[in-house]
């Protein structure tokens, strides 16, 4: 069995990163998880996984000649890493790397690793301005939105919402993220509009500043928090669907071929 | 002209707020420069805000936000029909906007400002709303929020724009309608067509 999330905002700054490994965490604990930065352009994931070291990363798949720093042949498996009760498959920074790299790779990459989990959940880049940027959501099977409880953070998270739809794409729900004080009313009146569920409500935290400091998941780093508490009852209600193995590693490779970002 | 007579209290507060002296105008083309200049220049008077498509005469209505030593204190928009959080949920999204810029000294305001004034309370914003539903910019909200007196920092209301702009139906469903439109018409430019739904 193995469900795609996409996790998507349409914006930057809503703590997207943070959420994709705290909910990859509360979601280990019951399924194989496997969370990949699909977020090639702006990777940012192998520092909040403490992986900011680490020898071969996605960058390396998505190279024509899939070799590693020291020129050796590598495969799919050189780049995962067991990490915090997940496999996680890290996007290196460098600008060499980034232009080295074949972007049409990345959906044999995906199709890989779909073969070999419950759970896969992609962090996805903050905007929808390209076709590399989409292709996250295209490929999913459902997206978790993560919005701020501001107009411009949520008028984002619609436009994710109706991008999905228009490619057949669910809604697993929605995560309300770095909110100040009390929702109130807002968690219920945004279920009118959204296909999925409300998740949850994440209180804005210094924790998981100090746990990206620190290059560690918010779960590792502050399990007690309110936000890990808050993350974890988000994650409870995210019921994985199963599919076909399949199914998933077929959409991967038969998805288009994207540009680069 | 700040030396006109106040309207007495028991006027609506969008009759009450007195005229100031026009220190500067411009189109801009999002909101977080005005909301910056002003805290910036610790402005005490008020923006008038003109949305584009007023601007370009097919609707929209003009907004005013008061402002203590440049932290926003009362919106509401000149039509009448949105007060406090309501009127920043109207404005969000409007750009270009013309700002007009103005002074009033605080003692012209203080009738108005006064947590105790008569008929206010529903035109109040959080200091850092404006900034973060109309520029989205959470960094100068936090910096407004932090200029603002101890006593408004912790007033709460943080996300009745939010709620209102839910509660306007009619808004919600044209972001989601545009936004359907623009993911079908960039789907076709990037090739992606055959991956779009029935």
């Amino acid at each position: 069995m193995v469900e795609a999330f996409a996790v998507a905002s349409g914006k930057g700054g809503t703590g997207k990163t943070t959420t994709t490994l705290a909910l990859g965490m509360a979601l280990a604990r019951r399924y194989d998880v496997t969370v990949v930065d699909a977020d090639t352009g702006m990777a940012n994931l192998l520092f909040h996984a403490g992986l900011a070291d680490a020898p071969v990363t996605l960058q390396d798949l998505l190279a024509p000649d899939a070799r590693g720093p020291d020129g050796a042949a590598i495969d799919v498996h050189d780049a995962c890493y067991d990490r915090h009760g997940m496999r996680v498959v890290p996007c290196g920074t460098s600008l060499a790397g980034f232009e080295r790299s074949d972007p049409a790779r990345l959906r044999e990459v995906v199709a890989e690793l779909a073969a070999d989990t419950d759970v896969l959940l992609l962090d996805s880049p903050a905007t929808l301005a390209s076709k590399s940027a989409v292709l996250p959501i295209v490929l999913a099977d459902r997206v978790v939105v993560v919005t701020q409880p501001t107009i411009p953070a949520l008028s984002d998270a619609l436009k994710v919402q109706e991008y999905a739809a228009s490619y057949g794409t669910g809604i697993a729900g929605v995560l309300f993220n770095k909110v100040r004080g009390d929702l109130g009313s807002v968690g219920a009146q945004a279920e009118r509009y959204f296909e999925g569920p409300t998740l949850g409500s994440v209180p804005d935290s210094d924790a998981a500043r100090a746990a990206r400091d620190a290059g560690e998941p918010l779960l590792s780093h502050a399990p007690d928090s309110a936000a890990a508490e808050a993350y974890r009852a988000a994650a409870a209600g995210i019921e994985p669907e199963p599919k076909a193995v399949g199914d998933v590693a077929d959409r991967f490779r038969s998805a288009v071929v994207p540009e680069r970002p | 002209m700040t030396g006109e007579r106040t309207p007495p209290a028991a006027a609506p507060v969008r009759e009450r707020l007195p005229r100031g002296d026009l220190v500067g105008a411009r189109v801009a083309t999002e909101f977080a420069a005005p909301l910056a200049a002003s805290l910036d220049d610790e402005l005490t008077g008020y923006l008038r805000l003109e949305p584009g498509d007023a601007l370009l005469g097919v609707g929209g209505s003009e907004a005013v936000l008061t402002l203590d030593s440049g932290v926003p204190v009362l919106a509401y928009d000149a039509g009448g029909d949105a007060d406090g959080p309501a009127a920043l949920a109207a404005l969000a999204g409007t750009t270009p906007v013309r700002v007009e810029r103005y002074r009033l000294s605080a003692d012209a305001l203080d009738p108005l400002h006064d947590p105790a004034a008569d008929g206010s309370e529903p035109f109040r914003v959080a200091p850092g709303a404006p900034a973060r539903e109309l520029a989205g910019d959470d960094d100068l909200a936090e910096r407004t929020r932090e200029a603002a007196p101890a006593e408004r920092r912790a007033a709460g209301g943080d996300h009745d724009a939010l709620a209102a702009f839910l509660a306007d139906e009619e808004r919600v469903e044209a972001v989601r309608r545009e936004a359907r439109a623009e993911a079908r018409a960039r789907a076709d430019e990037w090739g992606l067509g055959d991956h779009l739904a029935e």
